[in-house]
């Protein structure tokens, strides 16, 4: 899944994805704002046939905390 | 897509996007100036104006909207489409003897000037000798082509062509295709593309819920005025519009410390400053309108995600309704949460067309001609010169927005950072025949005053926070 979002990920932030962790942060460490993580969010909903909650993302800092979101989700 | 011959060259036109059609619609009501944006950026140290020319010059060349003109077809529908090249002169004036008023004055009066719509340059660049040791760019563009962010990419790149020439800074990057762009939102529009059809779905929710209640910037004057005139005691929108359509421009410079005390923030809890803003905006009309819970205001969505909608230029700016219903109790930061997750709502369903929402809204809710239920416009533009990834050296600059003397609606605002100390200069573009200079500092003295109660101590309740003020 990181190589699936690191892919998702490039089309927003100018980063190299060698340089993308699960321990980057979206804000700090990738340069996302808002309007660009909902966006991703969008595509991620699609790629992956789930529905994300508008509160419960406000907590998501970091790659592994959206992949163990997704996860959830996926299972749920 | 339709093809026009131009010049004896066939050339592939678009219709226009929701974003260009929303400032279409505004000119049917207004002056034509009314989508000139005029922006003066001028850096304090002699300049090589010959090489600032040729940097002018390759930025029109490398950014497809400065080189987009407009084309009619025999019906009246009007299409758009980028010339290859574009070999105009770059004009010069020198303002060296000028007090700085004066020249902003000047600018202003060129601001007011109508730009030609079709098959024509849609901008305007003039190179300028500034007072005070100054020199740089007045721009002026039709809001149908860029948007603030553009214009800020456009600045950005004239002056890093120019540091590539003369300190041997890097070349920028390559832009992107603003007809790729163009495609992909046209694309959207059909009636049958899934996420057009999503959002529809969401934006009828909204427009049929409960009804929203209209919160005047001077307070409930308004909105009681045109209960007692219609008879109806518990009419909840209001009628905005007004007899001129004059505006003026009024900037308040918040100073750098106590604009980095908001981003610090912002930044410890996690939230946006966007968030931030639009709280202490509805928390002041709330103040103003007898501490309503409910308030409303029109917030503006960018719309550049991805690197394509980023780098391309043109104008994507799109604003919808965003509604808070907070109670008394709640907190400062609670409030700020709320506001949040109510905009990332907005933000998924941001691409639908502002227009159609209106007017979808305007008939389910019987509006008379005019109405709305919101008072303010509120933009943040968190866009500088001074991006971290922008190759410059370390200048001084000015920046200015020059008003066009004229507005669509009562009150616009928008907060942006100063280049020079990433200080917050509150913008408050106003009808002249609803408002005064001094309402606007009475605004912006309690927008101020909301803000600052609020971050020093987060779990303040808005009760105590509208019982402070």
């Amino acid at each position: 899944m990181l190589e699936e979002l690191k892919e998702m990920m490039c089309n927003y932030i100018e980063a190299a994805p060698e340089t993308i962790t699960p321990e980057s942060e979206f804000i700090n460490d990738l340069g996302f704002n808002s309007f660009d993580f909902m966006c991703l969010l969008g595509e991620i909903e699609e790629k992956y046939g789930i529905h994300v909650n508008e509160e419960e993302i406000i907590g998501l800092s970091t790659v592994k905390d959206a992949m163990d979101y997704i996860e959830k989700l996926k299972k749920a | 897509m339709k093809e026009f011959t131009i010049n004896g060259t066939v050339m592939k036109c678009y219709p226009l996007t929701a974003a260009q059609r929303l400032h279409f619609y505004t000119i049917k009501f207004a002056k034509p100036q009314v989508l000139n944006i005029g922006t003066g950026l001028y850096i304090k140290q002699e300049v090589d104006f010959d090489v600032l020319k040729q940097s002018v010059k390759e930025a029109i060349a490398d950014f497809d909207s400065m080189r987009l003109r407009f084309i009619q077809d025999e019906d009246g529908t009007v299409y758009q489409y980028v010339i290859p090249f574009d070999e105009r002169e770059v004009g010069f004036f020198d303002f060296s003897g000028w007090s700085e008023s004066d020249a902003h004055e000047e600018m202003t009066k060129w601001t007011h000037k109508p730009l030609e719509r079709l098959n024509s340059a849609m901008n305007r660049v003039v190179m300028i000798k500034y007072p005070g040791g100054y020199n740089g760019i007045y721009l002026k563009v039709d809001h149908m082509t860029m948007d603030s962010s553009s214009i800020i990419e456009f600045n950005k790149r004239v002056l890093e062509l120019y540091c590539a020439k003369v300190y041997d800074y890097p070349q920028p990057k390559p832009l992107q295709s603003y007809i790729k762009a163009v495609e992909r939102d046209l694309e959207y529009e059909r009636k049958d593309n899934p996420s057009h059809i999503n959002d529809e779905e969401f934006w009828k929710s909204q427009i049929e819920g409960s009804e929203p209640m209209y919160t005047d910037f001077t307070g409930p004057g308004r909105l009681l005025t045109q209960r007692r005139e219609s008879g109806n005691p518990d009419l909840r929108s209001a009628v905005i519009t007004s007899t001129t359509l004059d505006a003026a421009i009024s900037v308040y410079h918040l100073e750098g410390e106590p604009s980095a005390r908001l981003l610090d923030f912002c930044a410890e809890n996690k939230v946006s400053m966007a968030s931030l803003l639009l709280m202490g905006l509805r928390t002041v009309l709330s103040k103003f309108n007898n501490d309503e819970k409910d308030v409303s205001v029109k917030t503006n969505v960018a719309r550049r995600g991805t690197l394509l909608e980023k780098h391309s230029g043109g104008t994507r700016i799109h604003f919808f309704p965003l509604r808070t219903i907070l109670e008394p109790e709640q907190t400062f930061i609670e409030g700020i949460r709320t506001i949040q997750a109510e905009q990332n709502r907005i933000f998924r369903h941001a691409n639908y067309d502002p227009i159609e929402l209106n007017m979808k809204r305007a008939k389910y809710r019987k509006f008379t001609p005019g109405a709305s239920y919101e008072s303010i416009s509120l933009t943040y533009q968190p866009l500088t010169l001074r991006e971290k990834n922008t190759e410059m050296p370390d200048i001084d600059y000015k920046t200015f927005w020059y008003s066009n003397g004229v507005a669509a609606q009562p009150l616009y605002l928008t907060v942006m950072h100063r280049p020079e100390d990433n200080g917050l200069n509150f913008n408050f573009e106003y009808k002249k025949d609803v408002v005064s200079d001094s309402e606007m500092e009475f605004l912006y003295y309690y927008y101020c005053r909301v803000l600052f109660r609020g971050i020093e101590d987060k779990t303040r309740t808005i009760g105590q926070i509208l019982e402070m003020i």
